[in-house]
């Protein structure tokens, strides 16, 4: 399993999907966020790794 | 997946560009599009002095970092609003981005110049608070950026932000603020020159750089803005671009060649307000005046009822 974390709240995705294969699953448009691992981008293609854990941000701005 | 320029790993897939990108080639693409919109559309020479009007949040700071890269003579403007919860992290981020760069950026309080942050005047005037806002906003930069005596006035605006713009003046087919819609607005008189260099990147690509460049920016968004219609419009045209990459470089960019059949329905005849002597469109006090009567006008009946019931 892996977590994705996004303003405050955990997702847990099975290992093995890739992000944008998992974000999907979520409903979170894949354009609209952008995954980090360690201040580092990750691109959509990437594979879920067991127990890794990825920030979502958010790239779209309000107001 | 390999970087479309060099080979080496991508960490982003632009799809409206056809482009795979690595960190570095994100980085020179979007200073690239800058100088190629401030070219294109004649915004500015390295002479003239340009002020950018600062938020905390990712596409101002990375404007102003990329002026500054590209060697513009450039200054940041904050407008402190005092919107709780909100305007304080704000001015921080933005002030530490100044600080750290060595960059000089002008703070203004709206309360200071209104006697009334943005949250009291809502409760006290009529309209709604974006509109306030913004109109607060756009007075009182033009009204720094002539008196700081820059020639132009530079926003973070991305393509994000123009393709919702147009999509709402489209669906009001309002021909005044499609007539009006452009990545440069000429000055006139006391009215400085507004410009968008980022008009062609997408907030996609603002994020990427400001994570890639180091740039701590504001994640936050305005508490206002929840519910706002132009989030309604961005996510109707993330959903479209999703479906169907470039929806929204192909709508703004095809918008831009055709806008010229757009005439707002009268020419717009500027007066000096009689109150601060900026430009307005209707003779009598601009719009900021009337907001600060009204403000004055509360304050002296909250001190009158003080005084009674004392």
């Amino acid at each position: 399993m892996g977590i994705l974390k996004r303003k405050g709240e955990a997702y847990t995705v099975p290992a093995g999907k890739t992000l944008e294969q998992a974000l999907r699953e979520l409903g979170i448009l894949p354009e609209t966020v952008l995954a980090v691992r360690d201040g580092r981008i990750l691109p959509l293609s990437h594979r879920l790794e067991e127990g890794e854990e990825l920030e979502l941000v958010d790239v779209i701005s309000g107001g | 997946m390999r970087c479309s320029v060099c080979g080496r790993e991508a960490v982003i897939k632009l799809r409206h560009a056809g482009l795979r990108l690595c960190p570095e080639h994100l980085v020179a693409r979007v200073e690239k599009e800058v100088a190629s919109a401030i070219r294109r559309f004649r915004m500015f020479s390295p002479e003239e002095r340009i002020l950018v009007a600062i938020s905390g949040g990712k596409d101002s700071l990375a404007l102003w970092h990329i002026l500054a890269e590209l060697g513009y003579r450039v200054d940041g403007l904050y407008i402190d609003l005092g919107i709780a919860g909100y305007s304080a992290p704000s001015r921080e981020a933005s002030e530490d981005f100044a600080r750290a760069r060595g960059l000089t950026l002008h703070v203004v309080s709206l309360a200071a110049e209104l006697g009334a942050s943005l949250d009291e005047l809502t409760r006290l005037a009529r309209g709604k608070t974006c509109s306030l806002c913004g109109t607060v906003k756009r007075y009182l930069m033009n009204k720094l950026a002539w008196e700081g005596e820059y020639q132009a006035l530079a926003t973070g605006h991305n393509l994000d932000d123009e393709a919702a713009t147009l999509l709402g003046n489209v669906l009001r087919w309002d021909e005044g603020y499609l007539a009006r819609q452009y990545p440069v607005l000429p000055g006139e008189g006391k009215l400085v020159r507004k410009v968008k260099p980022l008009v062609f990147l997408s907030e996609r690509e603002m994020a990427a750089y400001c994570l890639i460049r180091g740039i701590e920016y504001l994640y936050q968004d305005c508490p206002h803005a929840e519910g706002a219609r132009s989030i309604a419009l961005k996510d109707v045209l993330n959903r479209l671009e999703d479906r169907y990459p470039s929806t929204k470089i192909s709508f703004l960019r095809q918008f831009l060649k055709v806008r010229d059949r757009f005439r707002p329905p009268a020419p717009v005849v500027l007066h000096d307000c009689p109150s601060c002597g900026m430009p307005t469109a209707a003779e009598g006090p601009c719009r900021f005046c009337r907001l600060k009567d009204t403000v004055a006008r509360h304050a002296s009946r909250v001190t009158e009822d003080r005084g009674a019931a004392a």
